[in-house]
């Protein structure tokens, strides 16, 4: 018979309030086997866990029960108490009398502190059958996947190359920089985007530690924390970028020209053409879509022109195998389609555009080099209406939540064109103006003053083409009259929404996106960059809309947290799992169908199952699933359950 | 450990809030010693006081003590707390740190943490960690589960040392750990990195004359209303106002209070208060809920992931009322307070009479914020709060090498912001570390 100790924690008020504490550490004090039990204000204290360590060494105790809050609190702080004490961690389980109990039953003290013993009395039943576990340690590999070459990876992996590790950045455009490369000049400051995104780029390109693999996406990933196996499908560009110098005679030569996303469609590419005009690295891809070539098998003018033999009209996609012992996922973000704004026109009216658009048009490498002129006629606007909030903080119609970046972008936009236009009027229809960060109410206050913008406060309910002017109709909420402005040009502030496919990619990663497809933290205040999945970290607007600084610090973090779980040789793993008794496993494979991790698999010599030990997370799928009750989890076996739930009907 | 020649492998964190902690156990956990350094005798900083955090409404406490035993136990992590940086010189990998170790006036060698010296102290003060609502003794700790759990006495509250005699803590104590001679120790720490996690501090409400200048004892500021919300606090959780006691019917908050008003106080917003008031309502509707509450606002500013969302609901689900507007001024009429304000989306003048109001008063940089960057050499604006290397890109970075920032003390930011940032600040410390 094992010695057993119990240790009620009062958690202030918060269980000893509504549980006589007192009481169950006298009724546990009876229990056969219990050879020490009592009660502390907060065991988690420093006093409360020396209770525990001198019970242990005095009382030879065997194990332990603490009943306090839930052990995803401090089960760790617990088990490395006992742990001190030469006990084996695992023989310390924790009986949540807290969540369970006393925050449930604040209303019946009796039923309350009935509920808690029972509740430690069954805790007692597991820990009588726990073994003695060993963590499951495990090699790593030291590499590190960066999914997105945006701001935010390419932050992440400049920090862990300078950090000493090997990273592979996966970029599905073929140049890096992501949405800010699409910038003007950046708030709060000001700045031109350019030179030191480009800076970055470059420091990235250059980095003996980083592997960079444009035109690249994931296709499949397979493992676990420190051990990723991950395959890269490299899109064919058409171009060797080996041979290539680019010298963008092809470019040049290229007859055919089409409407360029990156331009968000107000400036022309051709069908061979960089990622935008200063785009690192600085190597042409061929849209097969729109090459003459791929259409009619004509052409091949960049071929003769290409004084390198760079082009290869035959290359194929690549499929590239990799390992990596943690991931970033830096994928960005997109913006709200206007298309499917029925009030702001469909996305047809010409002169009315969204934010990025602007940006294109304010930037001196963009489509207009830098000059406002609106789409339709290439006139300047004389009055111009900026619009906040489209379809964010919308929950009946578009997107619930606060994009965070447009309030500022936005005043910077009005601000600009006041620059450029000084006898223009803008607009601003806005809800709330959110200018949260350092510095930026300062910003926005300067800019109101010294450039006269004109804020209204209301939503507006109709925009649409009349007589070579944008009619926007409106409600000012402060004056609670109708406006109606007949603008020349409107820019649209459309919500920030994940980047396409990336419910797609958190599929294969198993790593889990709320509603919108944002990815979801473990913890939005204590563990926000890393995912539920352990080993993959976010960054950047694929987690939640931000600007660019606050993008900047948590790449920057997700690069500490991976150089932390990747500077030990071992990983060291919960050893409860699952396992399988071979006597009696039939081979019938269920559990191979049902586990989510991959976990299983059949040992066709033996024709039984088996449990891949670092793949299986205990989640207990298999063990419901077997006709044969032939697995079990490791100290949560059937006959310890069953115990535990005779406690409680007995 | 990691290192070699010249250049220390070896991090200091100055200030110990969940900024400073989440910098520290980072850096242990990559390998790297880390000294802790702070100001006050256990480590938690401002989350100590909150009760539950937005936007989970999560107990703060809950979330805090597993970050701060975890230090507190780390292996690489010597915590230097109830101490202050004196001075410093030297560069990059070869800091040399001169710390101030206050008297505690107690051996913490000896203390067993046992706590009667508390229980049995006569002296009882206005406490601060309290905000001046309940009732501290001379000799404590800053709460039951403080890390480490050894207390101090505070000179300017001991009997003994006010008027020459008590002694009570010295006879009580088991382990003989008084000691009332004990003088400040300066100690010298090397090491080749720095972080600066000083958090932040509140304008103090009695600045606000339009308010009353502190002197209406039912007008409270945030963080006291978070420590009437806590089970730790004054009022064991229970929302009863300062002067009588009585739970308050209607309960006026404004927000902006000294933010965003250049002319008279801070131009800057102070990032949290819109969250904290949103949940400082709730949680008083959860509590009282027959009760009213108003929320005086100018914008309302939820930027974070599930923040919109988290005030949507206090509006339409808690009936929580928000008047856009300034208040002009608050003063006592009998058992109430008298606010006065305006609502601008009406257009019209608003009267509350109110039975507590509670201010979300700006953050601001701790007062000796500026004195310290200068001994480090950094820069700091003109509140204070200490300036970034570059705004956008390089954001806990400052122009000296080898020192970085973290949370509020850079600008006020949530807890998931600093813990961001903090972490962020531990990147670039291993970062400098690995290339030497
Ligand atoms: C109009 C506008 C103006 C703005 N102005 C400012 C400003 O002035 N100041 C400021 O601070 N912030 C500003 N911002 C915000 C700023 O753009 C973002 O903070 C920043 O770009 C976010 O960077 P990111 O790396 O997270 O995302 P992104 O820039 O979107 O980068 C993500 C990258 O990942 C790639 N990617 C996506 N999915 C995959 C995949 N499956 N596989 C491989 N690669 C993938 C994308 O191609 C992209 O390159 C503005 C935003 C807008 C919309
Ligand atoms: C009323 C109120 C409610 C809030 N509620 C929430 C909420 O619900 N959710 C949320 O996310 N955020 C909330 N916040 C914000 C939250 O408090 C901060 O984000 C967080 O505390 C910042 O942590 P920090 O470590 O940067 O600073 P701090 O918590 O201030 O810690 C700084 C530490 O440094 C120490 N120190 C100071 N000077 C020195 C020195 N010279 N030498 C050594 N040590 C020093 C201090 O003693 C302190 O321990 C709230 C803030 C307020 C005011
Ligand atoms: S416990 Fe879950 S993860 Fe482990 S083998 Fe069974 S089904 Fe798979
Ligand atoms: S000597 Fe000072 S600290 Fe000690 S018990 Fe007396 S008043 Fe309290």
């Amino acid at each position: 018979m094992r010695k057993l100790g119990v240790f009620i924690c009062h958690c202030g008020v918060n269980i000893a309030g509504t549980v006589d504490v007192k009481s169950v550490a006298e009724e546990m004090g009876r229990v056969e086997d219990v050879a020490h039990s009592t009660d502390y204000i907060y065991m988690c204290s420093e006093p409360g866990q020396q209770i525990i360590r001198e019970a242990i060494r005095e009382k030879g105790l065997e194990g332990v029960v603490v009943a306090c809050c839930s052990p995803s609190m401090h089960e760790n702080t617990f088990r490395k108490a006992v742990k001190s004490q030469g006990m084996n961690p695992y023989l310390c389980e924790i009986a949540n009398i807290r969540e369970q109990c006393s925050w449930v039953h604040q209303k019946d003290r009796e039923e309350a502190t009935r509920k808690a013993a029972e509740i430690i009395l069954a805790t007692l039943e597991k820990v009588r059958k726990n073994e003695s576990l060993e963590p499951i340690a495990m090699a790593i590999d030291r590499r590190v996947l960066v999914i997105g070459g945006g701001i935010a990876g390419m932050t992440a992996a400049l920090d862990l190359a300078e950090g000493g590790y090997g990273v592979v950045l996966i970029e599905r455009e073929p140049g890096l920089g992501g949405h800010m490369a699409q910038l003007s000049r950046t708030f709060p400051d000001l700045d031109p985007a350019l030179p030191g995104l480009v800076a970055k780029a470059s420091a990235v390109e250059r980095h003996p530690k980083i592997n960079l693999l444009c035109y690249s996406e994931l296709e499949d990933v397979k493992g676990y924390v420190g051990n990723f196996d991950l395959t890269v499908r490299k899109k064919a560009t058409l171009v060797d970028w080996e041979k290539c110098n680019g010298c963008g005679d092809c470019i040049r030569d290229c007859p055919v020209e089409y409407a360029s996303p990156f331009e968000r469609g107000l400036g022309m590419r051709k069908a061979i053409d960089l990622f935008y005009p200063d785009s690192v690295p600085s190597k042409p891809v061929i849209d097969r879509e729109h090459c003459q070539y791929f259409l009619d098998k004509g052409c091949r003018r960049c071929e003769e022109i290409c004084p390198k033999k760079a082009i290869n009209f035959a290359q194929k996609d690549e499929r590239i195998e990799l390992k990596a012992g943690a991931i970033v996922v830096a994928t960005g973000y997109e913006l709200y389609p206007m298309e499917r704004l029925g009030e702001y026109g469909y996305g047809q009216i010409p002169d009315v555009i969204d934010g990025l658009a602007f940006e294109r048009m304010l930037s001196p490498n963009g489509p207009t080099r830098g000059k406002i002129l609106r789409p339709s006629d290439g006139k300047v606007p004389k009055e111009m209406v900026f619009i906040q909030c489209v379809a964010s903080r919308d929950p009946d119609r578009y997107m619930p939540y606060c994009s965070r970046v447009c309030c500022m972008y936005t005043a910077k936009h009005a601000s600009f064109y006041k620059e450029q236009v000084p006898d223009g009027q803008p607009y601003i229809f806005y809800m709330d103006i959110r200018s949260d960060c350092k510095g930026y109410e300062e910003f926005l206050q300067k800019t109101i003053e010294e450039r006269g913008l004109l804020y209204l406060r209301g939503r507006v309910s109709r925009v649409f083409q009349d007589d070579g002017k944008v009619r926007v109709l409106g409600v000012d909420t402060l004056t609670g009259r109708m406006v109606e402005v007949a603008a020349d040009m409107v820019v649209l502030a459309t919500a920030i929404v994940p980047s396409p496919g990336v419910k797609d990619l958190a599929a294969k990663l198993r790593a889990t996106v709320d509603r919108h497809g944002f990815l979801t933290e473990a913890h939005i205040k204590l563990y926000p960059v890393e995912s539920s999945t352990k080993g993959i970290y976010l960054a950047g607007c694929g987690q939640s809309p931000k600007d660019i600084s606050d993008t900047v610090s948590q790449a920057s973090a997700t690069a500490s947290k991976i150089q932390a779980l990747l500077s030990t040789d071992k990983l060291l793993q919960d050893p409860l799992i699952a396992f399988v008794d071979e006597g009696i496993c039939s081979g019938c494979g269920i559990c191979v169908e049902i586990c989510p991790y991959e976990a299983r698999e059949m040992d066709r010599r033996r024709g039984i199952s088996v449990v891949h030990e670092a793949l299986c997370q205990g989640c207990g799928a298999c063990i419901a699933a077997c006709p044969n009750f032939a697995c079990e989890l490791r100290n949560s076996s059937a006959s310890q359950t069953l115990r535990m739930v005779d406690t409680f009907v007995a | 450990m990691k290192g070699n020649g010249a250049f220390v492998k070896r991090a200091m964190v100055i200030g110990g809030g969940i900024a400073g902690i989440s910098a520290s156990l980072d850096l242990g956990n990559a390998g790297y010693d880390v000294v802790l350094v702070e100001k006050l005798p256990s480590i938690g900083g401002r989350m100590l006081q909150l009760s539950e955090t937005f936007p989970t409404l999560d107990c703060a406490q809950c979330t805090l003590t597993p970050k701060t035993v975890e230090t507190g136990q780390h292996p690489r992590i010597k915590l230097v707390t109830y101490s202050e940086v004196e001075g410093i010189e030297g560069k990059a990998g070869d800091f040399s740190v001169s710390i101030r170790r206050k008297a505690a006036y107690v051996d913490w060698e000896r203390c067993t943490g046992c706590g009667l010296c508390q229980q049995k102290c006569p002296s009882k003060n206005p406490s601060e960690f309290d905000r001046g609502m309940g009732l501290g003794k001379a000799i404590y700790t800053l709460s039951p589960q403080a890390v480490p759990n050894k207390p101090v006495i505070d000179p300017s509250h001991c009997r003994y040392f006010k008027e020459g005699k008590c002694r009570v803590c010295e006879k009580i104590c088991p382990v003989k750990a008084i000691d009332y001679e004990q003088k400040d120790r300066l100690v010298e720490e090397r090491v080749g990195a720095i972080v600066v996690a000083v958090g932040f501090d509140l304008i103090p409400k009695e600045s606000f004359g339009e308010y009353g200048y502190g002197e209406l004892p039912d007008l409270i500021d945030g963080l006291a209303f978070e420590r009437l919300n806590s089970a730790s606090g004054p009022t064991t959780g229970e929302i009863r106002r300062p002067s009588d006691g009585k739970v308050p019917k209607e309960v006026v908050f404004i927000q902006c209070t000294g933010s965003r008003d250049p002319e008279r106080y801070m131009p800057y917003c102070s990032r949290v208060c819109c969250m904290y008031t949103a949940k400082h309502a709730r949680l008083y509707k959860h509590k009282v809920h027959d009760g009213q509450a108003y929320i005086f606002y100018m914008d309302i500013r939820s930027t974070g992931k599930g923040y919109e969302e988290f005030i949507q609901q206090g509006m339409e689900e808690e009936g929580i009322l928000y008047l856009r507007g300034r208040v002009s001024r608050i003063f006592r009429d009998g058992e109430k307070l008298i606010v006065w304000g305006a609502d601008t989306l009406t257009g019209r003048k608003v009267e509350v009479s109110a039975d507590l109001v509670v201010l979300a008063t700006a953050m601001t940089p701790r007062k000796e914020a500026k004195e310290l960057a200068k001994k480090l050499g950094i820069e700091a604006d003109d509140h204070g709060f200490l300036t970034e290397a570059e705004r956008k890109l390089r954001p806990v970075e400052t122009k000296v090498e080898g020192i970085y920032l973290a949370g509020c003390a850079q600008g006020p930011k949530d807890i998931a912001d600093s813990v961001a940032h903090a972490n962020a600040a531990a990147s670039k410390v291993q970062a400098l570390f690995a290339k030497h």
